[in-house]
């Protein structure tokens, strides 16, 4: 695969990752504690910050991690069956994603432990310092590993084969990408939006980026399948 | 001030205890901040809707949580809905 097809299935597997929610619905509760505290703007925004700083450092480290561990396990080219295993975990995952990512309730709640759902809540009412919100960003992005596993694990698969260069492009096309639904709602809640209209938003098409995310992990899962498994069976035959 | 009404906390997960006004007051004043409303109105509407669930509860011994809850959101959404959007909407984000 050449540079420009490998960057290209990065971003879209960042996409996905985007469109993943957990993260989102953290920052829009500590906005509404942070407000609804009577905190100044400044307070309220060095906390969404340091919130968004936090989720693109754990984003940063996940992805480069699992690059690193598999780059020592196969070197700067993965074998098939590895592919195999990955695009199979795209489409469980997406599946997955279809069936269950929403609870089948008002709000947007999600498919997540609820142990973790509420260490995260009460976490997000307590947050008062830059250092805690920060500290809430990593544990935001480790809460919901179950689903973003799946596109880190194909975005390292493909980074290991290009140069070192590229890879530190890569990584961070992945983390600007992955970073886009959460920098819309942060610069909202910066902007003075109301929260209220932000969860509406995002109760009323909580299926639509159920469907999308599902469809993405899918369809990334079929055409790696095809381009790197089908391809170089063909190509030895 | 609080009234000698016992509140069923959480499914009975945590202990009983007895209502107090100023919780309420505080949640549903955060609510209204929440939704940026100016905090004078936001005062006004918490004082209004402390008010109509002190007298709901004024017959009652006990009452759980969630009942306090769902009577003070459904008065909350004649004064200010976009506060009661995010008032109901609140263990339900994560």
């Amino acid at each position: 695969m050449d540079t420009f097809g490998s960057l290209a299935i990065v971003a879209l597997a960042a996409l996905i990752h985007a469109s993943f929610q957990l993260s989102v619905s953290v920052l829009t509760l500590l906005g509404g504690h942070a407000i609804g505290a009577k905190r100044s703007q400044a307070t309220v925004l060095r906390l969404t910050s340091s919130f968004v700083g936090g989720v693109t450092v754990m984003t940063i480290l996940l992805l480069s991690f699992v690059a690193l561990v598999l780059s020592s396990v196969y070197g700067n080219h993965a074998p098939e069956y590895a592919w195999a295993i990955v695009c199979g975990l795209l489409v469980g995952v997406g599946v997955a994603v279809w069936a269950f990512y929403y609870r089948r309730e008002k709000g947007t709640s999600l498919w997540i432990p609820r142990a973790i759902a509420s260490y995260l809540s009460d976490r997000t009412k307590a947050t008062k310092q830059s250092a805690e919100a920060f500290g809430l960003g990593l544990s935001s992005v480790i809460g919901e590993l179950l689903f973003v596993a799946a596109p880190i694990l194909i975005s390292a698969l493909v980074l290991i084969q290009l140069e070192p260069l590229w890879q530190l492009v890569g990584i961070g096309l992945y983390t600007v990408i992955s970073l886009l639904s959460l920098g819309t709602v942060w610069s909202l809640i910066g902007g003075g939006h109301t929260l209220s209209r932000i969860q509406r938003w995002r109760e009323t098409n909580k299926y639509f980026l159920q469907f999308a995310a599902g469809s993405g992990l899918i369809i990334l899962g079929f055409f790696v399948y095809v381009n790197e498994v089908v391809a170089a069976a063909v190509g030895a035959s | 001030m609080s009234l000698a009404v016992d509140i069923v906390k959480r499914e009975g997960r945590r202990p009983t205890e007895a209502f107090e006004r100023a919780k309420l007051h505080a949640s549903i004043l955060a609510a209204c901040l929440s939704v940026r409303t100016p905090e004078g109105q936001a005062d006004s509407v918490a004082q209004a809707v402390c008010d109509a669930v002190s007298e709901w509860l004024a017959q009652r011994p006990e009452v759980t949580s969630q009942d306090i809850r769902r009577v003070a959101s459904t008065h909350l959404k004649r004064y200010h809905p976009e506060a009661a959007y995010l008032y109901e909407q609140h263990r339900m984000v994560i």
